[in-house]
């Protein structure tokens, strides 16, 4: 588990294939000080986890070339983070249920509000707060 | 550029809202740029103008295939959908739900019809917020 040192950024991963959706997200998150990493489709998105990256948050787009977000999910949750928040985001009326099923925290719909962004990141550093271990 | 966008650069925006061609995600894009990223309006409007004019050629090359691969048209038409909705262009975002439902019932004449529509309203956007960012460029030029 990630240990929480006070103030310590949200790590962010956005997982998206837009690069117009992934500046919008970024600028959102950057409201809140959250550090930023981005790729462009599942497959960059296992391969961090592969490498050891560690991330508190991940924002993933369904629909992308190479490897979809719910195939992405699916094989970062079998790889044992449990507890990263992964959050499903498309602009599709039936892709909540894709998300779901393979292990995503919360699905958000296209455009995502930055009210929304806001509340999503207050949780996960009360999340940190809470789990503060070294 | 200055931090903010001009007041005429914001009337033309306005404009743009009024007459339906942008949504209120348009304004909500508007109050994401602060003084640590001025460009981040300009930035995300050339992006998006110089995507979706890819994707539209993208899609044309895919419509004139002999056998056409309703998926990947599907793939296209859906990103350009996603962008459309974020940046608030919502003539064009609902364009490109049309064509999905035609993607949907692999209808060529369907998804060509409606890649013409989408053609004039994504030109008819991408012009006008090219020309309000040539009149915000402009007004930096004079006020320097």
């Amino acid at each position: 588990m990630t240990s929480y040192v006070e103030g310590s950024p949200v790590k962010a991963l956005i997982v998206e294939d837009s690069a117009v959706e992934t500046m919008v997200l970024s600028a959102m998150l950057r409201k809140f000080h959250c550090e930023i990493t981005t790729a462009k489709n599942g497959k960059e998105a296992v391969q961090m986890f592969l490498e050891g990256k560690k991330f508190d948050i991940i924002f993933c787009d369904k629909d992308m070339p190479v490897m979809s977000g719910p195939e992405a999910i699916e094989k970062i949750r079998a790889l044992g983070e449990i507890y990263v928040k992964i959050v499903g985001v498309s602009v599709g009326d039936n892709a909540q249920e894709a998300f779901m099923r393979v292990g995503a925290n919360e699905f958000v719909p296209k455009p995502m509000k930055l009210d929304v962004v806001r509340a999503i990141i207050q949780e996960v550093i009360k999340k940190k707060k809470n789990n503060n271990t070294v | 550029m200055a931090a903010t966008m001009k007041l005429s650069t914001l009337g033309y925006a306005a404009s743009m809202l009024s007459t339906g061609l942008l949504d209120e995600q348009f304004q909500k894009l508007l109050l994401l740029q602060d003084g640590s990223d001025p460009n981040f309006v300009v930035e995300i409007i050339t992006l998006f103008c110089e995507d979706g004019e890819r994707t539209i050629g993208e899609l044309t090359k895919q419509l004139d295939k002999r056998c056409v691969n309703f998926d990947e048209v599907a793939d296209f038409v859906h990103k350009l959908e996603g962008s459309s909705a974020t940046v608030g262009a919502q003539r064009v975002k609902n364009a490109c739900i049309q064509f999905l439902e035609f993607c949907k019932e692999k209808s060529r004449d369907g998804c060509l019809k409606t890649l013409d529509t989408l053609r004039v309203v994504f030109y008819d956007v991408s012009g006008k917020f090219k020309a309000m960012l040539q009149l915000e460029q402009q007004q930096a030029e004079a006020t320097k």
